[in-house]
């Protein structure tokens, strides 16, 4: 049975697959692209396309193959690429359904089991899933282990227990101590260094798969690499006119998100980080006549990504910062070779998430400046807590700070019905006829 | 006499008082430094200035007790002590001191979330020594033996709660559920001496045979709105156990193991509560001592209420009621926020579930 699942899965992994994609891409574009305030698109949109549709075609097959992990976003993935493991993150899935604007529908069926509204909608749309199958990509492959992190955000470790006595799937969980100030203590490190440690006979146990130090150390290599190429891909934005914007940034993080420790990862960055080069130096656009920047705080709403796009770009707004996209280039630089669990500990403990709203602020502040910020749009996602408890302080700080003006926008990641695209086109325009008067 | 004057009078015989936002700490450590801590799960507060600084969707819990913060109603505080029981919590605690910028020194403390693991214990250890140095900062160091002496005051209050509950579990207790968790919810801020003669002269007042009503245990984060008790008791329910956060979930139900190490004993005694969605434990844990309340208090159903916003227990309800209901224990499921009067929508569906039982 084995044997077949990986049969099955190398053929259409080398064989199937990259036809079939092939084939994908010779058909013609369905849409031309009409009027648009945005430059011209990025060319990496099409591998990005590729690369993540591969990723999420190849999951099905997975199964049987490959040991299947579900992953949070903040998780050390590296430990799982060691074992070989086919990984999903249900929070890349959610946002795919909140894109395809399948929120909604989804949630529905967590809500009918008895899950609030008020809930992270992530999490709605990752248990609507796992109750009606419902999903843009066709099957997301059952989970042989699920592993998580709470670094992000304690909902996190409440909606991975959830799956896991839903589903009897057993559950990895490092816990990672709230860094309220400082730079964190030995205590902590050790501690979370060891539960790092901890899950290696665990994994043994669940994958049926030995551990390799060698393909672990290739995966960190991959990994600092693929977090510092994304750096240098959102440090393009710094250049004026920025060469794409925060909305391009919040699509293009996928990889670094869902495909961090494999050689595809690091390649697509290459060649993304390539092309922004060239755009850099040739100043092209991808707002033309670019007239203020802004800095985006929270997670995208996904739903709403394109026309938010093209309206921040019709008044000649550029997003060019994210506290979103950025954290996934934070702080791998803490990753070593030579110590690999206790910097693991501290690159996943010391994610601005998990650190007090003070370190936040600076962090902030620091990326206004070094992105020429002359605007800020918070988006208070009414189902993600960590992230929007805070905002409204941080706004009037950071006014006085870099004296820049704010608009708060009240959304979501994925649930639209608790958002108004007409009150908030029409708070935007208030706000970007403020900044122009 | 009220909370306040009480606190008042703690200061005036020379103790510190902390104003502690929920959910579990190591409140032998702080009386051991001479701290009495004064929880802040729903004081009485408007909701006019926390508008402020927190979004709609947060909960009661966190915005009455920053409404009552910078209402002044703090005042009696030396310090605040921040659990990290939840992300709101977590990011109030963040947004008191670093951006609100209240004068009074901010602590924090973190309960692990890796259940009952060596780990967690070490860290558990290492994070009380922690809090320790910032107590002797604001209170004073420890005295020899202060520790220990603090865990015996411990030991008794636990011993005059379970108590009380095994009374009104049996049968025994003669009281109102308004006034058992009046009782039972004064330990909130009184020293653990008073709290013990409080709870034994309740107790003793109180003992005699149970006053009838339909027997139904309570699941949740506190009995919200404020009145909600006593419009129980209108309805004729008897409370008979409870898996509230702010009350049966906090007090040990077995014997705990006593290490001689008394920082050892501290963490013993955190990691020994009884099992709770805000420290990670599963459903399936939680069921079992929700069900085993149940059993051993003879209640005819289990009411959930459901907070809202509150992300740790909303997560749980729906498996959490489904285990009762798979176990066929009749469960109804009420949403709540704090305030002052229980909806009248909300009173009605009890009746109708009261009606419901077999």
């Amino acid at each position: 049975m084995r044997v077949a699942s990986e049969l099955r899965f190398r053929w259409m992994k080398d064989v199937a697959l990259p036809v079939l994609l092939k084939a994908r891409e010779r058909r013609p574009r369905e849409r031309p692209r009409g009027e648009s305030p945005l430059g011209p698109p990025l060319e990496s949109t099409r591998s990005l396309k590729r690369l993540m549709t591969r990723h999420y075609a190849l999951a099905r097959y997975a199964e049987g193959a490959r040991p299947v992990a579900w992953v949070t976003s903040g998780a050390p993935v590296e430990l799982l690429r060691a074992f070989g493991c086919y990984t999903v993150y249900p929070e890349n899935h959610a946002a795919l359904c909140g894109a395809r604007r399948m929120g909604p529908e989804i949630c529905a069926h967590a809500e009918e089991a008895g899950f609030s509204r008020d809930l992270c909608s992530y999490a709605r749309v990752d248990l609507g899933h796992a109750l009606s199958g419902l999903t843009p990509v066709g099957r997301l492959p059952r989970p042989d282990v699920l592993f998580c992190t709470n670094n992000i955000c304690q909902t996190i470790l409440y909606w991975f227990k959830e799956l896991s006595h839903g589903e009897g799937i057993p559950l990895v969980m490092l816990d990672t101590p709230f860094i309220a100030s400082g730079e964190g203590t030995p205590e902590v490190f050790d501690y979370v260094a060891g539960q790092i440690k901890d899950a290696v006979p665990a994994l043994e146990r669940i994958t049926g798969r030995e551990f390799r130090e060698d393909r672990f150390h290739d995966v960190l290599r991959s990994s600092i690499r693929a977090s510092a190429l994304w750096g240098d891909v959102l440090a393009t934005m710094r250049h004026r006119p920025a060469p794409m914007t925060v909305f391009d940034a919040f699509v293009h993080l996928a990889p670094v998100v869902s495909l961090r420790g494999l050689p595809s990862c690091e390649r697509y960055y290459e060649g993304l980080l390539a092309e922004l080069q060239e755009r850099v130096s040739r100043d092209v656009a991808a707002v033309p006549g670019e007239r203020h920047r802004l800095m985006w705080d929270n997670i995208a709403i996904w739903f709403a990504l394109a026309p938010l796009s093209r309206l921040f770009a019709e008044h000649g707004w550029a997003g060019v910062a994210g506290t979103y996209p950025n954290a996934w280039a934070e702080t791998t630089h803490y990753l070593d070779l030579a110590d690999p669990f206790g910097s693991l500990a501290k690159t996943y403990t010391l994610i601005f998430l998990n650190r007090g709203l003070d370190y936040r602020l600076g962090l902030m502040e620091a990326m206004g400046r070094d992105y020429q910020a002359d605007g800020l749009v918070l988006h208070s996602a009414r189902s993600c807590k960590p992230y929007s408890v805070g905002q409204y302080d941080l706004r009037q700080a950071l006014a006085q700070r870099l004296g820049i003006k704010s608009v708060v926008l009240e959304g979501d990641m994925t649930d639209f019905r608790t958002w108004s695209e007409e009150q908030a086109k029409t708070r935007l325009t208030a706000f970007f006829e403020s900044l122009d008067g | 006499m009220g909370r306040t004057t009480y606190l008042q009078g703690q200061k005036a015989a020379g103790r510190k008082v902390a104003a502690v936002w929920p959910a579990r700490y190591p409140a032998e450590l702080l009386w051991a430094h001479g701290v009495c801590p004064a929880e802040v799960w729903d004081p009485p507060a408007g909701q006019a200035l926390a508008g402020a600084h927190l979004q709609s969707y947060v909960c009661g819990v966190v915005r009455q007790g920053l409404e009552f913060l910078l209402s002044g109603g703090l005042a009696v505080a030396d310090f605040l002590l921040f659990p990290h029981t939840c992300d709101s919590i977590q990011n109030l605690g963040s947004l008191v001191r670093d951006l609100v910028h209240e004068p009074k020194p901010c602590l924090f403390f973190y309960p692990p979330r890796s259940g009952g693991s060596e780990r967690a214990a070490v860290y558990l250890e290492a994070q009380l020594r922690t809090l320790s140095a910032d107590l002797t900062r604001i209170a004073g160091p420890l005295r020899d033996g202060a520790l220990e002496g603090a865990l015996a005051l411990g030991r008794g209050r636990t011993a005059a709660v379970s108590e009380l509950y095994a009374l009104r579990a049996r049968g025994g207790l003669n009281a109102s559920n308004a006034e058992f968790y009046g009782a039972v919810r004064a330990c909130e801020y009184l020293w653990p001496e008073d709290a013990v003669l409080h709870l034994k002269a309740f107790t003793k007042t109180h003992a005699g045979r149970q006053r009838r009503g339909v027997p139904l245990v309570l699941s949740g984060v506190l009995p919200a709105p404020s009145d909600l008790a006593q419009r129980l008791d209108g309805l004729g329910v008897a409370v008979v156990e409870d898996d509230l956060l702010v009350c049966g979930r906090r007090f040990a139900r077995a014997p705990l193991p006593e290490p001689g190490d008394p920082w050892k004993a501290v963490a013993a005694r955190l990691l020994a509560l009884p099992p709770c969605c805000t420290t990670g434990d599963g459903v399936e844990d939680r069921a079992a001592f929700l069900a085993e309340q149940v059993e051993r208090s003879g209640a005819r159903g289990v009411v959930f209420l459901a907070l809202k916003f509150c992300e740790p227990e909303l997560f749980q309800i729906p498996s959490l009621s489904g285990a009762m209901r798979a176990r066929g224990i009749p469960v109804l499921i009420v949403e709540t926020e704090l305030g002052t009067t229980t909806p009248a929508g909300m009173m009605t569906r009890v009746e109708a579930f009261l009606e419901s039982l077999p």
